[in-house]
């Protein structure tokens, strides 16, 4: 899916935080991974953020076409169903393509303020990725 | 139909039109009919003027500062219902949901500058203008005011004139577009919710002769209207015969110059905006390139290769980049001046008319058209096609550019491309438009600057938006005093 408005990006955006939100949510369930709690609120967090970036950044003088992003770059099929170890390496991808994603879509936004946002999660996404291999699955 | 027959909002009550006569409301992505709009009768708007008018008194004493809080509770509900408003827009107008959030936002943009009304209404004065005498000038609401609106921004339009009008103390009547009517209905409904008092805002849905008998009713003291120039010169002049106030946005034909100092990339990109966004059923879209020498051939090249890219469908879809044209008769009528263009010689490089978009058999679909060795004399370059039709003309200097600008009829916008403050002061300077644009595609002003026009582009001296619409809405009225 080729990712080439505004709407477009944020859209994919927006489901990605549903999507991550749910994962780590998914993986708490009945295992006592407070850092998965954590990563699943601050997913529903951004998931508002970007909502109101859709709704408040839009700039009609500057719907330019986007060009070179494709959703399929960023494919990844997770599920929480699976034994800790696993769960914790896919976590880390997550947040690896997420911050892989959010740094491609800031370099193609024309919107600044929505660029600088997007900027913002990917850096996030970075230091979430830390947050995983030192405290991952801490009790 | 998704939307039924809608009904008129009058004095803080929706109710059904007792007309026989209704026009069909269509998706142009799908040619399905969703809702069916009343054609309301002169008694229907004799009601919505009477409401207003007794709502007016009280409405006026109000203290802005309450009025504003209107306008705050009025935002937060269309916020909370931004998205809804987007997909309604697409739904009924057809263009992508970009383009539909943008207009939205513009809508609420308009609402959150109104707000400022307890700023915005203040007057002015002077102590000491002879011996012991105080002057000042304070700014009144008139009463009843309407507006006219067009299909093409179905939202936004009647919230360049309606925040600024009911702040200012007066009250309103909006005329929706009949072919695309919902957005505004369902902006009514929020008025509602944000509950003004009856009679401040009413609608009263229709054609022609609901906006006859507004421009002839003696309690409406002015008309907003934005569309094309023949309507907007008939209102303004039947307006005027009835001694109204009327602002009256009218038709363009907007030239982009590009010089070759421009850079092409971001250039290319902001012209596809201009040319192609909302389906060119923009008044401020870009209908003529004017390329200033050896920039010629290479933009036409980029031009071709990044317009034909463009995704046309359902602009529901969020990776549609073009949305359909706004009914089978725009599309008839656009599909017409292309033919009048082969006619009369100009090239057509990319032709949008064999565009067909899968799953969408019904839709009023017309790609992105591209017409080379446009000469200022066609039809084509002269004319407002109001559809995605662009024409490339190529010219020998800036100084050609700014002939065919100024020969055009219309001077809604003009925007250049370059690198250069010189030639860019010089456009600003001379070029006899009421939106410039320097590196913009589209030069839309925002809420707190007036949405200009000049030559048969506007009928009026005040515009919608800012200011202008404070001094639109308002008398002024000075008051000399002398204490004996």
């Amino acid at each position: 899916m080729e990712l080439n408005t505004f709407g477009a990006i944020l859209g994919f955006a927006i489901e990605w935080e549903k999507r991550a939100a749910a994962f780590y949510e998914a993986g708490a369930r009945n295992r006592p991974l407070s850092l998965f709690l954590e990563l699943a609120q601050e997913a529903r967090r951004r998931l508002r953020r970007l909502e109101q970036a859709r709704q408040e950044g839009v700039a009609e003088m500057i719907l330019e076409p986007i060009h070179g992003l494709d959703g399929e770059a960023y494919r990844l099929d997770f599920s929480p169903e699976t034994e800790e170890a696993v769960l914790l390496q896919q976590a880390r991808r997550l947040e690896e393509t997420a911050a892989r994603f959010y740094q491609d879509a800031a370099s193609r936004m024309p919107i600044r303020e929505v660029a600088r946002l997007l900027q913002g999660l990917a850096q996030e996404n970075v230091k979430r990725r830390e947050r995983l291999d030192i405290g991952a699955l801490t009790r | 139909m998704e939307y039924g027959t809608l009904r008129n909002y009058i004095g803080g009550a929706w109710v059904p039109s007792s007309s026989a006569e209704a026009l069909e409301v269509h998706n142009p992505a799908t040619g399905e009919v969703i809702a069916r709009v009343p054609l309301s009768t002169p008694e229907e708007v004799h009601r919505a003027v009477a409401a207003a008018k007794e709502a007016f008194p009280e409405w006026r004493e109000t203290p802005p500062a309450v009025r504003a809080r209107y306008m705050f509770r009025l935002k937060a509900l269309m916020e909370e219902h931004f998205e809804e408003l987007a997909r309604t827009v697409t739904t009924e107008h057809g263009k992508i949901l970009d383009e539909a959030r943008g207009e939205v936002r513009r809508a609420i943009e308009n609402v959150e500058v109104a707000a400022g009304i307890p700023s915005l209404l203040m007057g002015y004065n002077a102590e000491d203008v002879a011996s012991g005498i105080d002057e000042e000038c304070v700014l009144q609401p008139l009463g009843v005011f309407c507006c006219v609106a067009p299909f093409n921004f179905p939202a936004m339009v009647p919230f360049w004139f309606l925040p600024y009008a009911v702040a200012c103390g007066n009250t309103y009547i909006v005329k929706p577009s009949e072919v695309c009517p919902i957005s505004q209905n369902r902006l009514f409904e929020l008025l509602e919710a944000a509950e003004f008092p009856p009679g401040v805002v009413n609608l009263v849905n229709g054609s022609k002769g609901v906006v006859d008998a507004l421009l002839s009713h003696p309690d409406v003291v002015g008309v907003s209207f934005v569309g094309s120039t023949p309507v907007g010169r008939y209102i303004y002049a039947t307006a005027a015969a009835h001694g109204k106030r009327a602002q009256c946005q009218a038709g363009a034909k907007n030239a982009l110059v590009v010089l070759p100092d421009a850079p092409l990339g971001p250039t290319v990109s902001a012209i596809l905006t201009s040319a192609f966004g909302t389906a060119g059923q923009r008044c401020l879209a870009g209908a003529l390139v004017l390329a200033v020498g050896e920039v010629y051939e290479p933009l036409k090249e980029r031009l071709v290769e990044a317009a034909s890219r463009l995704k046309v469908g359902n602009g529901l879809d969020e990776t549609v980049q073009m949305g359909p044209v706004v009914s089978r008769k725009a599309l008839e009528r656009i599909h017409g001046y292309i033919e009048k263009g082969l006619e009369e010689g100009a090239v057509l490089l990319l032709d949008g008319r064999k565009v067909r978009v899968e799953g969408y058999p019904g839709g009023y679909f017309i790609g992105p058209t591209l017409f080379d060795r446009v000469r200022p004399e066609m039809t084509i370059a002269r004319e407002e096609i109001f559809g995605p039709v662009l024409g490339l003309i190529p010219v020998a200097d800036f100084e050609e550019a700014l002939r065919i600008i100024e020969d055009l009829p219309y001077g809604n916008a003009a925007s250049l491309f370059t690198s250069s403050g010189r030639y860019a002061r010089e456009f600003k300077y001379r070029v006899r438009c009421g939106n410039i644009g320097i590196n913009i595609g589209i030069a839309a002003p925002v809420a707190t600057f007036p949405f200009a026009g000049m030559k048969r582009s506007f009928f009026g001296d005040l515009h919608g938006q800012g200011r202008d619409a404070i001094q639109f809405f308002t008398d002024r009225k000075v008051v000399i005093t002398r204490w004996f």
